[in-house]
């Protein structure tokens, strides 16, 4: 592994430590524009949306649901829940991509 | 800038996952020629913007924005290792973390997978090669024009929703349009610069030959 890689994963380790960030910065705001969920939608327009009604629920076996420990909502520990779905979320990515990576290189040489 | 399930009709998520079929096909052989050296950079780069999601900002108004880290992975490596990065961080914000839909997961992938890193990359790539601008400056420029669009566009498809079929997204586009567009335009849109205007000049300066190489890879066709 070159020094610029060796470097990343420092910064990658940093940003996992600092994620709360992410969360405190932004506490008493609401979603990002056009992320909120069906009821709030609704109450905002004043209409009842059947489509995104039946669309909204396609999934829902999120393991951390919007990178939280479902519970933990005082700032402490959605700032753990966050930390850990950091965690979650770069060991998972890290393993697709290898997966995928082994993937490509198995299919015979570059064309 | 995650379009969770429910806002885009069976139509237009249909057309998007129409669109990302060869779109994907042709990122998945271009990773095929990834050199091995190559690719724990782009692993790190990937947990990196799987990382520089989760930090929200305020944008005035009472949203939230965040940036993507596409224009970064397409200056140092190329569009399509950013296609090939965000198609996995989206994909597992959506599977574990509820952050944008199934659904829409093309749609997704499309914006800030494709959109993002491609635009962010030609703007650098113009100002750099074309105006003779530093990379430390045109990758900022890039990465600021790149999220900017990739939010528009993302606009555009939660605001033709109301046109195409009722009872999705409500909002048309006078109101989708200017909403994404300004909260990436004075938010997400600076710190995308300022990010990747860091990150280049630090690469420049560690790593000079990863800018070289490619100059000289490109002169040879």
């Amino acid at each position: 592994m070159d020094r610029l890689t060796k470097t990343l994963l420092v910064v990658v380790a940093a940003l996992i430590i600092l994620s709360p960030i992410g969360i405190l910065l932004v506490w008493n705001y609401s979603d990002a524009w056009g992320e909120w969920d069906v009821s709030t939608v609704e109450h905002m327009v004043g209409q009842k949306l059947p489509g995104m009604e039946k669309l909204a629920n396609s999934w829902n076996h999120a393991v951390l649901p919007d990178y939280n420990v479902p519970g933990w909502e005082d700032k402490l520990h959605a700032s753990i829940g966050y930390i850990i779905s950091a965690v979650v979320g770069v060991a998972v990515v890290l393993a697709v991509y290898y997966i995928l990576v082994r993937l490509a290189a198995g299919r015979g040489p570059a064309s | 800038m995650h379009i969770p399930d429910g806002y885009l009709g069976p139509y237009t998520f249909g057309f998007f996952y129409a669109v990302m079929i060869p779109i994907w096909y042709r990122a998945f052989k271009w990773l095929k020629k990834l050199r091995p050296q190559q690719v724990p950079l782009l692993g790190v780069l990937t947990a990196f913007a799987f990382l520089v999601m989760m930090y929200n900002m305020p944008v005035p108004g009472g949203t939230t924005a965040h940036i993507v880290g596409g224009t970064i992975i397409a200056v140092l490596i190329d569009p399509w290792a950013a296609t090939v990065a965000l198609t996995i961080v989206l994909l597992i914000q959506a599977l574990f973390f509820g952050d944008g839909g199934i659904t829409a997961y093309a749609a997704n992938v499309f914006n800030m997978g494709v959109v993002l890193p491609f635009v962010g990359y030609y703007t650098y790539r113009f100002l750099n090669r074309k105006l003779g601008l530093s990379e430390v400056l045109s990758s900022g420029i890039g990465a600021y024009v790149g999220i900017v669009t990739a939010a528009t566009v993302a606009g555009i498809e939660l605001g033709i929703q109301p046109y195409i079929q009722p009872g999705y997204c409500p909002y048309k586009l006078s109101v989708s349009v200017p909403a994404m567009a300004i909260a990436h335009l004075v938010t997400a849109g600076p710190a995308a610069a300022v990010v990747t205007a860091a990150v280049v000049w630090y690469v420049k300066k560690s790593r000079p030959d990863l800018f070289e190489m490619r100059t000289i890879m490109k002169s040879r066709g």
